[in-house]
Order: C-alpha cells, then sequence, then structure tokens
C-alpha cells in the first residue's frame, strides 16, 4: 500500500467522521461508558483476589486471650499451642506490641489514637503459624476451647467468602460488559451503515473504475476502529484519573487496606480497554459492510 | 477485443433481455448498439464489465474470460475499461480535478504521474481551466467530459459508454462526439449505446442493432434506422 493511498484512506476517514459528527459521538461516548463499566469491574476483580490471596497466605491464627489471664495462664497456654500437631512457631504479641503495631499501619495517622491516653484496648494474643493451610480449620476450635482463651481467630473464612464474592462478581461483570458490548457494537454496526449510505455514489464510482473491495472497505473499516479505539480512550482516562483518586483518598483515611498500586495494574486494564474497543469498533464496521456494502 | 458467444440472459422475474447473442468485435473499432427502450442495450452494456452475469454464453474482453473472472479480479478487468453513464455520475463535493483523480487514486497510481495524466486528459476534453470548479458549476456537457477524462485516465482498452449524450442538445452532443472520435482515433475500442439517430448517422460507424434480445441488424457503416426520439 503506497503513502499516498495511506493518506487518502486517513484523509477520508477523518471527512467521513466530521460530516457524521453526532453519530460519531454517540458511538464514542456509548463505547466508553460499556468500557467504563468493564474497567470498573476490572479494578474490583483484581482488587478483590488480591486482598484473598492477602488473606490467604495469612497461614496463622490469631489467638487472643482474655484481659483476667493470669502470667501463669499465659505461659502454659505458649506452651500447650507449641505442643500442638503441625503448629511450626507461637510468637507472643505483647499488648504493648499490639498497639505498636497499630500505631505502625497508621503511619502518620497515629496522633488518632491520642485519645486514648494511657488506655491499650489490644489483648495479649498468639500468631500460630502453622505448616498447612488445611490444619487450621481443625485447629483453631481447638485453641477455642484452651482456658484463658477470649477467642481463636482465622482468615480462611474470609478467604473462601471473598472467593465466593469475585466469582459472582466476576460472571456478573462479565454478563454486564456482554450485554454492554452487543449495544455498542449496535450502534457501530448502525453509525458506518449511515456513513456508507452516504457515500453509496463513492462507492458505486469506485467498483466501476476498478477499486478492488479491500480498498473500498478500508475507510469505513477505519472509521469503527478509531471510534472504538476512541472510546476506549475516553474510558481508560476516567478509569486512570478515578483509580488514582481513590488511592489516594484510602491511603489517606485507611492506610493498612490492602489495594493494589497503579502500576500496573492499570496499565492492563488500559490495553485491555483499548484492543477491546478497538477490535468492536472493528467488528461493527465489518458487520456493517457485510450487510450494507456489497462490493 | 470483445468476444460473445451464445450469451442469453434472463432475469430472476422471467424476463428475458438478451437471446443467443455472437458478437466480434476488433481492436481499434467504434461501435454503436442501438435499438428500442427495453430491447436488451443495458444488459448488453453491463455484462461487458460483469455487473450483469449472462445466464447462458460466453464473454471475452481482450481475450480474457470475464465469466471465469473471481470477485477479486473484477476490478482488475474495470480498470482497463472506461465507463461512462448517461447521468455523469460525478461526486459534487470534489473539484472536476478531484473528480478525474479520484479514478487513478482508487487504483493506487502514485501521486505524480496522477498529477501530470489527470492535466493531460483535462486538456484533451477541454477542462484544463475549470480543473478547480465544481461539478454543479459547469454545464451538462462540460460534465460528460468531466466523466470521459475519468473513464479514460488509466488509459484503457476499451471505452464503454451507455447514452453519453441522451441529456445534452444537439450542438453539446456533437463536441461529445468529437471526443469520443479522438479517443478512438488513438487506438481505444469504443462501444456506445445510444438513442441519438443525428450522431449514429452523421458518424458512418458500425452499428448494432437489438430488438427483443435479439441482434436484428449488424452494418459496417450502418445508420440509426428507427424514427428519432429526440
Amino acid at each position: 500500500m503506497s503513502l499516498s493511498t495511506k493518506e487518502y484512506f486517513v484523509r477520508e476517514t477523518f471527512k467521513s467522521i466530521k460530516r457524521n459528527q453526532l453519530m460519531s459521538l454517540a458511538s464514542v461516548s456509548t463505547v466508553a461508558l460499556s468500557l467504563l463499566v468493564l474497567g470498573i469491574f476490572m479494578v474490583m476483580v483484581f482488587n478483590t483476589n488480591h486482598v484473598a490471596k492477602f488473606l490467604e497466605t495469612q497461614v496463622q491464627i490469631s489467638v487472643y486471650m482474655s484481659d483476667s489471664a493470669s502470667a501463669e495462664t499465659l505461659k502454659a497456654t505458649e506452651k500447650t499451642l507449641k505442643e500442638l500437631p503441625g503448629v511450626t512457631s507461637v510468637k507472643n504479641i505483647t499488648k504493648d506490641e499490639a498497639l505498636e503495631r497499630f500505631k505502625d499501619r497508621l503511619g502518620s495517622q497515629s496522633n488518632l489514637l491520642d485519645f486514648m491516653g494511657d488506655e491499650n484496648p489490644f489483648p495479649y494474643s498468639f500468631e500460630v503459624h502453622v505448616d498447612k493451610p488445611e490444619r487450621i480449620s481443625e485447629l483453631a476450635p481447638k485453641i477455642d476451647d484452651l482456658a484463658g482463651v477470649e477467642t481463636a481467630k482465622f482468615g480462611q473464612e474470609v478467604v473462601e467468602n471473598i472467593f465466593k464474592l469475585t466469582k459472582i462478581m466476576r460472571l456478573g461483570g462479565i454478563l454486564l460488559v456482554l450485554l454492554l458490548a452487543m449495544a455498542t457494537l449496535f450502534i457501530i454496526v448502525n453509525t458506518i451503515r449511515i456513513t456508507v449510505f452516504a457515500r453509496r455514489r463513492e462507492v458505486t464510482i469506485m467498483k466501476y473504475v476498478g477499486a478492488t473491495d479491500w480498498f473500498i472497505r478500508w475507510p469505513f473499516l477505519l472509521e469503527g476502529m478509531f471510534l472504538g479505539f476512541t472510546g476506549a480512550l475516553v474510558a481508560t482516562i476516567i478509569i486512570n484519573q478515578v483509580y488514582g483518586a481513590i488511592l489516594n483518598s484510602v491511603h489517606a483515611t485507611l492506610a493498612f487496606f490492602p489495594l493494589l498500586p497503579t502500576w500496573p495494574l492499570l496499565l492492563y486494564i488500559d490495553i485491555t480497554l483499548i484492543v477491546i474497543g478497538t477490535a468492536i469498533g472493528a467488528a461493527g464496521s465489518s458487520i456493517s459492510l457485510r450487510k450494507f456494502l456489497k462490493v | 477485443m470483445l468476444l460473445m458467444s451464445g450469451v442469453s440472459k434472463t432475469y430472476r422475474n422471467g424476463s428475458v433481455a438478451l437471446k443467443n447473442i455472437d458478437l466480434h468485435i476488433k481492436p481499434g473499432e467504434f461501435v454503436f448498439i442501438v435499438g428500442p427502450s427495453g430491447a436488451g442495450k443495458s444488459t448488453f452494456i453491463k455484462m461487458l464489465f460483469k455487473e450483469v452475469l449472462p445466464t447462458t454464453g460466453k464473454i471475452y474482453v481482450d481475450g480474457v474470460d470475464v465469466l471465469a473472472l473471481t470477485d477479486k479480479e473484477v476490478p482488475f478487468l474495470r480498470r482497463q475499461l472506461g465507463i461512462i453513464f448517461q447521468d455523469y455520475r460525478l461526486l459534487p463535493d470534489r473539484t472536476v480535478y478531484d473528480n478525474v483523480a479520484f479514478a487513478m487514486q482508487v487504483i493506487e497510481a502514485p501521486a505524480v504521474k496522477t498529477r501530470r495524466r489527470v492535466m493531460t486528459v483535462l486538456e484533451l476534453v477541454g477542462l484544463k481551466n475549470r480543473a478547480n470548479a465544481y461539478p454543479a458549476e459547469l454545464s451538462g456537457g462540460e460534465q460528460q467530459r468531466i466523466a470521459i477524462a475519468r473513464a479514460i485516465v488509466n488509459d484503457p482498452i476499451m471505452v464503454i459508454a451507455d447514452e453519453p449524450t441522451g441529456n445534452l442538445d444537439p450542438e453539446t452532443s456533437k463536441d461529445i462526439m468529437r471526443i469520443f472520435t479522438g479517443i478512438n482515433e488513438s487506438g481505444t475500442t469504443i462501444v456506445m449505446a445510444t438513442h441519438d439517430k443525428e450522431i449514429v448517422d452523421a458518424m458512418g460507424k458500425r452499428v448494432i442493432a437489438i430488438e427483443n434480445g435479439v441482434i436484428v441488424r449488424d452494418d459496417a457503416k450502418g445508420v440509426y434506422g428507427y424514427e428519432s426520439e429526440h
């Protein structure tokens, strides 16, 4: 394909978009909206997965002791815990240490705790690490029954629930996105159909003077792809801005909440959206060309 | 140049347009196709560039079996033909120059060659000074000359014209015919369907008359042979 031909295609594409501003705008907006929804779902699914995985790696049981437990009870409990099958290590976390940890997590916000004065609401606890995650659900109730133990918590239930939630979200997201993709496809098919109709005279003449089918198709195909691409671009810009803002505000208020950083999450999402947007544009044009352009 | 053997066309609705046409047109010939309306002239013309397919028979253009061409090959057949219509079929939003250059752009001719060639053919049809005008600013005769320029810009081996003077007055028609004569004299075969008695009689070229889908007359130096419809 020669340079002047490429120039010709690009010129024709933009001329057509300009001539057809309203429909072009409608197409770009629909693509942007649909992909925005897809992008939001992707952000949510990736993040919940991240949280779930984070919790899953915590192969440990947190054993919180009651405040009334004496030093001897604590010692005895530690010994019992160490002797349980599958336990690899037991770590003591004193009330002070627990408070310090929390302060660390809060970071610059730690002055929030000033209102408590000398009060320390954190219980004495043990972090029990086990060799296999499967052991946890069997060990936890046993530990729960020990004297002086307030409660024994482990992440597994939460993890399972989160995985269930991600599954539902993913399924719902796919359904919604499919519906939106159909709507997008439909509107692009219509836009290109209007373009083809507006240029039917040109197309007829092109056929008489011996233009190949592909030569006739290219400008229409490019137009569809451009509309899809532009819509996707709008969606990625919105998602990048909004997610950045959310991260900032989450960091400011819920410092320890494990959200994924923008890099590389947004890169994946941006690429996905742009590829899908452009592909929908191309598919829409192709359908329209096959239906309305008898070349 | 053009060979037809046993060509018939029956449309899907059952109407018979052509019946068993045998025909040979030699390179460089100027041939008029005449006959009453609905005799099958348009069908005949459209078959030459494979817009209409015959029901039976064979068509060869410059030795190429037209019916054997795939859809992908048809554009390359058309590049060797210059096609002209009664209603000019110009693009109203493009200048005279662009309308002609369009035919070269779509077959991806180099830009420099296009510029040179378009100016040459515009000069040939006497529109060099109007290159930047739009079709609507020009008379019918001038518009048809743009269409002729577009048809010959790619140097076709055969020009096919369907009633090219049908919308023009007698004087303008004569001008147009002078251009066609010039093109023919440079060696290009011309096949022209027409209702124009004056022109056919004045030119003294080969005349093929079609009636009810059958060739009823084929004279080397023929006349129109019907009452003038003008």
